[in-house]
């Protein structure tokens, strides 16, 4: 091991181009006793990346999962499954209020739509979901 | 079986006709007109003998051939839906950022129920945490020593190679405190559960404002459309805001629930980075010697390919 590691640190010396941080520093410390300012530090660097982010921020967080399902619910590509599954709604709920139940299907309900809308509506939404969480 | 013979038959039916043109041809040629090698009846007969074949086979599909569900696509539940994530990718890394984020997730939200047993402190030194933070957090807890020399066990303050701890002291108080369900250990979720990242992520942020009309559950259960049977003794547990993240990011319903996991899937392979580099470099010693190879290989066949063999043939007989 030693010699491989030793041939990697003189490349990782001669690139022009560095490996991901993500545990440098902290292996730093773990050799290093008295490492508590270090982390302070980091922790003040780790905030200087973010300021931007912030500006999003409203009173109210808003979900953007539910957002974007929403709106591609109304969408035209799902259109079709929207219509069946508000038909459903339709047919089941005001089976319940005293109109004659369906004989053929006395115990109906709407999972089936559902699960099309909603298939349709994250597949459509995945994409634009990941853009905008971190 | 009944395929194959099926075919076979059909196989043998169908030399049968070659065999039935090659007579009538033959007795056209012959010219010897006997009346039952007529070709329009042994037309007939092939044709006849190639529907039965035909038919036997579309009635073995119709009987054999499609696809059975035995469940209904409730009981199924619904497909997690395909994300982009990014640590799947074959030359990416997991986001540590976000590993220290969904590890806050963790503890502040599913630690209270879901174990994660594989997971001891020291791993988390470099990867989401330094090792003071790591040995902070592990002091918090407390844990069996050794016993002393009464044989008294007492308890001492974590350490980082101590496990985290479990929330329950064994899974039938985990049943006795969630209504008779037992919240699975979350070590190797990610692993355990087709969909994996997809199904968890779908699962955790899938709970509707209200269940579909005419959806009757049994007491206890939420509606879940992603968990099969769509009946599942966790409520949903991430809202907006939540939690408080140090770095500032939005702590959005799916934001909390993406970051987590990716934690999951870091506790259910924490090797992945390592691994992936481990691959990259596999394909470039690997190519790099297979160029050397081809090359050596011209080299040493370069004599035997550059020679050039004369013949040279023998005077014959004497001069003329
Ligand atoms: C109030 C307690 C509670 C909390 C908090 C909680 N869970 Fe659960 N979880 C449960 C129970 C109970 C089950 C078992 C559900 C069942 O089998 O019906 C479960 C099941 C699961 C499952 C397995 C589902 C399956 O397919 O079997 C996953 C994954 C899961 N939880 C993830 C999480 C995550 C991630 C968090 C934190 C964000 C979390 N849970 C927080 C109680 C909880």
């Amino acid at each position: 091991m030693g010699f491989f590691d030793s041939i990697s640190d003189m490349l990782e010396a001669a690139l022009p181009w560095s490996t991901a941080e993500a545990e440098a520093p902290k292996e730093e410390e773990t050799k290093d006793e008295e490492s508590s300012d270090k982390s302070e530090e980091e922790g003040s660097e780790e905030k200087e990346e973010e300021p931007e982010e912030e500006e999003e921020e409203e009173e109210e967080l808003e979900d953007p999962k539910e957002k974007f399902e929403e709106e591609c619910k109304e969408s035209k590509a799902c259109a079709p499954a929207k219509h069946h599954f508000d038909e459903c709604v339709e047919r089941v709920t005001s089976a319940d209020h005293g109109k004659p139940v369906d004989k053929k299907h006395p115990d109906e309900d709407c999972v089936e739509e559902f699960f099309h809308l909603a298939h349709c509506a994250s597949t459509c939404a995945a994409p634009k979901l990941w853009n905008a969480l971190k | 079986m009944l395929a194959r013979s099926a075919l076979r038959s059909s196989r043998t039916l169908g030399a049968a006709r070659n065999g039935a043109v090659h007579t009538s041809k033959r007795a056209a040629s012959s010219s010897s007109s006997s009346a039952d090698a007529s070709p329009f009846r042994l037309n007939m007969a092939g044709t006849a003998a190639t529907a039965v074949a035909i038919g036997s086979l579309a009635w073995y599909y119709h009987l054999y051939g499609t696809e059975l569900h035995a469940m209904t696509m409730t009981e199924e539940g619904l497909h997690a839906t395909k994300y982009p994530w990014v640590h799947k990718e074959y030359t990416k890394t997991f986001d540590h950022q976000a590993l220290r984020r969904g590890f806050q997730v963790y503890r502040e939200v599913c630690s209270s129920c879901h174990s994660l047993s594989r997971i001891p402190y020291r791993s988390l030194v470099g990867v989401t945490h330094t090792v003071d933070e790591a040995k902070a957090m592990a002091e918090e807890n407390e844990y069996d020593s050794e016993p002393n020399d009464e044989g008294e066990i007492e308890k001492r303050p974590g350490k980082l190679s101590d496990y985290l701890p479990n929330p329950y002291k064994n899974d039938e108080a985990a049943r006795a405190a969630n209504n008779g369900a037992l919240p699975p250990d979350l070590s190797l979720m990610v692993k355990a559960r087709h969909g994996g990242c997809d199904y968890i992520f779908s699962l955790l942020t899938g709970y509707p404002e209200e269940p579909p009309p005419g959806v009757k559950l049994p007491d206890g259960l939420n509606f879940n459309p992603y968990f099969p049977g769509t009946g599942i003794a966790m409520a949903r547990v991430l809202y907006n805001e939540l939690v408080e993240y140090e770095d500032g990011t939005p702590a959005t319903t799916s934001q909390m629930a993406k970051d987590v996991v990716e934690f999951l899937n870091w506790s259910a392979e924490p090797e992945m980075d390592q691994r992936k580099k481990m691959g990259m470099k596999v394909l470039v010693i690997g190519t790099a010697l297979f160029a050397l190879s081809v090359w050596v290989k011209r080299y040493k066949w370069s004599p035997i390919k550059t020679r050039k063999i004369a013949y040279n043939p023998p005077i014959q007989g004497g001069k003329h």
